[in-house]
Parts: C-alpha cells; sequence; structure tokens
C-alpha cells in the first residue's frame, strides 16, 4: 500500500506563508492532479512532499509512516520519487550516466541496472539510440523522456510530477501523456502538478484545484472537467490553458 | 638559452609545476562541490610535507610515511569541513571563503609550533644520482613526481567518469537540487571533496619535499600559485588546473633563466602572479573555464 497523505499542512519562504491547511490524499495506483494559476502553490506544495523545504506544521506521511525524519535524500528510497519542474538532468552528463544515477538511490537494494535501463529504451527508444549523448543536448521531448526514465530506475511507488508539459509541443505532450497513462496502468500512483488543467484532468482520477495556497475545489476529474467555473478559469478560450504558461511559477 | 638549459628549466618547471597543479585539483575539486574557494588549500601541501617528515623520523619507511601523511591530511580535511565550514552553511559562500582564510592562519601557526620554524627535508623516494638526458640532467626524484601526479590524475579521472559514487559527486556540481532527489546525500559528497582534496595536495607537498624542503610557511605561497594556476586552467576544470599548474611552473622557471640580470630568480614569483594577471585581464574565465567565474 503505497499512500500518500499530507494532513493540515503548513509552510512559507521567511515569514511569508505560501500554504496553508493543505489536506491531500493519493491513494495506490491513483492519479490525482492539482490545477491552479501561477503562484497557487503547487510546486511548493511538491517540494513539501519530497522534502526540498520543511513544513511548519501538519503532517505528511507516505506507506502510514511520518516523512518528518525523512531527508530528501532518503525519500527516493522510499518510492516517493520527484521528477522537478525543468527536468533538472544533468546536462553535462551522458544519458546512460543520468539513467544511473536516477538509480542511485537502489545502489545496494535495487533490481539490476541494465534491466532497468533496457524497460526505459523500450519504453523510449530514442533514449536507447542517443544513450551516449550529453543529456543537455537532447531535444525538449526527450529531455521530458529521460527525466521520466531517470525517475522510473529508481523503481517508484509513487511519481510526484512537475509541469512535465511546460515548454513541449501539443503533439509531444499528448505523446508523454499516453505514456504516463500507461505507467499508471502498471499500478504506479501519481501526483501531478500541471498548468494544462484539460490534459491534466483527462489523465487523472481525482483533481484538486489550488488557490493562492488553498485547496479550494476537489472532486473526481471527470466532475471537474465538467464544472463550467472550472472550465471558464483554467481551459482558456482555446483549451489546454496556454493563456499564462509563459510565466515560470 | 641553450637547448640543453632549456631542458634544464623545463626539467625544474615540471617539478614545481606538478605540485602547482596538485594543488590547483585540490582547489578545483572543493569548487565544484561548493562554489568556495579554499584559501587553506597551501596548508595542506605543507602539512602532507611535514607530516611525512615526521613520521620519518619517528621510524616509519617513506612510503609508509607518504601514506600515512596522505591519510592524516585527508582527516584533517573532512575534520576541518565538519567544524569550519559546515556550521557556516546558511551563512553562505562568501562567509565560508573568509573562514579559510582564518583557518589557513590557524594551521600555519599550529605546524610552526609542532615543527618550529626550520625548514625539513625528506630523502629522495629512490636516491639522488642524477639522470643525464642529452647535456641536461634530471632527478630521479623529479620522475617520482611527474609518475605519482600522472597516476592522480588518471585515477581521479577514473573515479569520476567510472565509479558511481564519482558520477554522484558530478551531479551534485551540475544541480545539487536535483541529485538529492535522487538520493544523493549532498553532504556526504562534500565531506568527500575535502577529503579528496586535502589528500591530493598533501600527496603533492610529500613528493616536493625532498626537492624544495617544507617549512611551516610554505603553504602560502604553494597556495596562491595553486590558485592562479586553477585560475589560468579555467576554475572548475580538473584538466585545466593540471595543465595551468605545469604551465606555470615551467613559465615560472623559464622566465628566470630568460632574464639577463643576476638574481632574477627573485622575480619568479612575480611571474606566476603576472600570468595570473593577464589570464584575468583577456580571459576571466580561464584557457579551458567552462564554468562562469561570477557563478562563486
Amino acid at each position: 500500500m503505497s499512500e500518500l497523505s499530507l494532513s493540515q499542512v503548513s509552510t512559507g519562504y521567511g515569514r511569508i506563508q505560501i500554504l496553508h491547511d493543505i489536506d491531500l490524499r493519493v491513494g495506490d495506483g491513483e492519479i490525482v492532479t492539482i490545477v491552479g494559476a501561477n503562484g497557487a502553490g503547487k510546486t511548493t506544495l511538491l517540494r513539501v512532499i519530497s522534502g526540498l523545504i520543511g513544513i511548519w506544521g501538519g503532517t505528511v506521511t507516505f506507506k502510514g509512516r511520518s516523512l518528518s525524519r525523512s531527508s530528501v535524500e532518503a525519500r527516493a528510497g522510499l518510492g516517493l520519487v520527484q521528477i522537478p519542474e525543468g527536468r533538472q538532468l544533468f546536462g553535462s552528463m551522458t544519458v546512460e550516466e543520468n539513467l544511473e544515477l536516477g538509480a542511485y538511490c537502489r545502489r545496494r537494494d535495487g533490481r539490476p541496472f541494465l534491466e532497468k535501463r533496457d524497460e526505459v529504451f523500450t519504453l523510449f527508444p530514442r533514449l536507447g539510440e542517443r544513450r551516449r549523448q550529453q543529456a543537455g543536448t537532447l531535444s525538449g521531448g526527450e529531455q521530458q523522456m529521460l527525466a521520466i526514465g531517470r525517475a522510473l530506475m529508481a523503481e517508484p511507488e509513487m511519481l510526484l510530477l512537475d509541469e512535465p508539459s511546460m515548454g513541449l509541443a501539443p503533439l509531444l505532450v499528448k505523446e508523454i501523456f499516453t505514456t504516463l497513462r500507461e505507467l499508471n496502468s502498471r499500478g504506479l500512483g501519481m501526483l501531478l502538478v500541471e498548468q494544462d488543467a484539460r490534459i491534466a484532468l483527462k489523465l487523472a482520477d481525482r483533481g484538486m484545484v489550488m488557490e493562492r495556497g488553498r485547496v479550494v475545489l476537489e472532486d473526481k476529474a471527470s466532475a471537474l472537467l465538467d464544472n463550467p467555473e472550472v472550465q471558464a478559469i483554467y481551459f482558456g478560450q482555446h483549451g489546454g490553458g496556454g493563456g499564462s504558461r509563459t510565466e515560470n511559477e | 638559452m641553450t637547448f640543453d638549459q632549456f631542458l634544464q628549466y623545463v626539467f625544474s618547471g615540471v617539478t614545481t609545476g606538478s605540485i602547482y597543479a596538485l594543488t590547483a585539483l585540490g582547489f578545483t575539486l572543493i569548487y565544484n562541490a561548493t562554489n568556495v574557494i579554499n584559501f587553506a588549500q597551501g596548508e595542506f601541501v605543507m602539512l602532507g610535507g611535514l607530516t611525512a617528515v615526521s613520521l620519518h623520523e619517528a621510524g616509519a619507511p617513506l612510503a609508509l610515511a607518504f601514506v600515512g601523511a596522505v591519510a592524516i591530511v585527508a582527516t584533517v580535511g573532512v575534520v576541518f569541513q565538519l567544524l569550519a565550514i559546515r556550521p557556516l552553511h546558511s551563512a553562505g559562500i562568501l562567509a565560508q571563503i573568509i573562514v579559510t582564510v582564518g583557518a589557513s592562519l590557524a594551521l600555519r601557526t599550529g605546524a610552526m609550533l609542532i615543527w618550529g620554524r626550520e625548514a625539513l627535508p625528506l630523502p629522495p623516494f629512490t636516491g639522488d644520482e642524477p639522470i643525464k638526458v642529452s647535456e641536461a640532467t634530471i632527478l630521479p626524484q623529479t620522475l617520482w613526481v611527474l609518475g605519482l601526479t600522472l597516476v592522480i590524475v588518471v585515477t581521479l579521472q577514473l573515479f569520476y567518469r567510472r565509479t558511481l559514487t564519482g558520477k554522484a559527486v558530478r551531479a551534485c556540481s551540475v544541480n545539487q537540487g536535483a541529485a538529492r532527489l535522487m538520493g544523493i546525500s549532498y553532504s556526504k559528497v562534500v565531506l568527500l571533496s575535502f577529503g579528496m582534496s586535502a589528500a591530493i595536495s598533501a600527496a603533492g607537498g610529500v613528493m616536493i619535499t625532498p626537492v624544495s624542503f617544507m617549512v611551516y610557511s610554505s603553504g602560502a605561497l604553494i597556495g596562491l600559485k595553486g590558485f592562479a594556476a586553477a585560475i589560468f586552467g579555467g576554475l572548475g576544470n580538473p584538466a585545466g588546473a593540471v595543465f595551468g599548474g605545469l604551465a606555470l611552473g615551467i613559465l615560472e622557471t623559464l622566465a628566470i633563466g630568460a632574464l639577463p640580470m643576476s638574481g632574477a630568480s627573485g622575480y619568479k614569483d612575480a611571474v606566476a602572479f603576472l600570468i595570473l594577471l593577464i589570464v584575468l585581464f583577456v580571459k576571466p574565465q580561464g584557457l579551458f573555464g567552462g564554468r562562469s567565474v561570477e557563478k562563486a
């Protein structure tokens, strides 16, 4: 049972509070998405879960145990693996080295590296062709594939995804989300933060809407897709919610 | 200058140049892991030499004194990081750099109290019968210095390129946050870098002591030359550091040979810093500098 649960979590930077009393639950094999405008606190929420910033109050538990004493480094080993915003690959290192580092937290207890690497190359054949290439020279789509592949090397039970569609052409976004759906069908749970609310809600089981650091709406993803308020605010005129994606959160 | 004289200067230059290279490599390791310029780097060289002298006087064979001194100074490097640098983590890079300046004074004074003010020798690793090359001569110790420097540089490259730990260290210098998300402990990488940096510089100190002796105050100048070499080659680039060190050593001795006046060797140190100034004016990122210097 790999369940992630947050209860009454609050945090911020310096004296400025960003998150207020967040409750969140992602069940085993479930996809939950968080939609919200820039500055709503979505990325901060993921950083709390991966431990990159501490919390002021509340609890974060994964698989029934509290994460309050787990360092950032330890959390990947527990099966909670984040794909950070903007991919954050090791650009001057090769594709293969990036994958090797993805498996770092499983260096003692994991499945064999080559076996996992070949699975990633089966999932993303283009990465296999470019295995000796520096990650920084890959196209945007390939970089996102590598970011996902690198995370899979850690044998995750739950993925935390931060804006996987960022900077990608619509066709590539579709491809990436198809892959995510496939990974989910194998039982991988996901918490997905995404500007593109429409595509995220289509993939997810449940969705939450965040505004100024609070969860203001929570429902089945299909219900949110049909919710006129959500449509008006987050889907934009032409769909895809692409209107505000030039800014960085 | 005849060719043989030229050769003689080059032999002499690569000997000191190797030590600059190892010191520069020490700077590079710590800089890549933490963005800190460790101004106590030269003291690691000095400590390496003097510790080996003591171990050898206590009866240890030279090889054991070498390994022992390197291990002891590596420990000093780790303790230094834990006691002086780590508590300043949140205070920022500048505070950490300043503490390295303080540490260098403390280490120098400590060394003076332990070893006194006399320059201390170490016997050459294998004899001191000069080997004739054309009309120039080369000391066996020079071959040791060159050979061991090569071994250290190649081993370090293999470590970075072939081992998972080495790749983890590189990952931390590329993107610390992402590395931590992969389960890599940044604080352990920093400790490892300080230990390795101190060990490499200490090895340089042990090797050079049979050639030029070692005194408690030797670290200051070697440290500055090593820093100049690291800048020369491009701060953050290990290959550049080695090239910068060797180039600086050779240019320094050649300049003395080329200057017509007597007592030209007094200008030797000025040459190194003149080169540093020229590099900083013309190409501030160094000859092979990939990473921007402003980042520090």
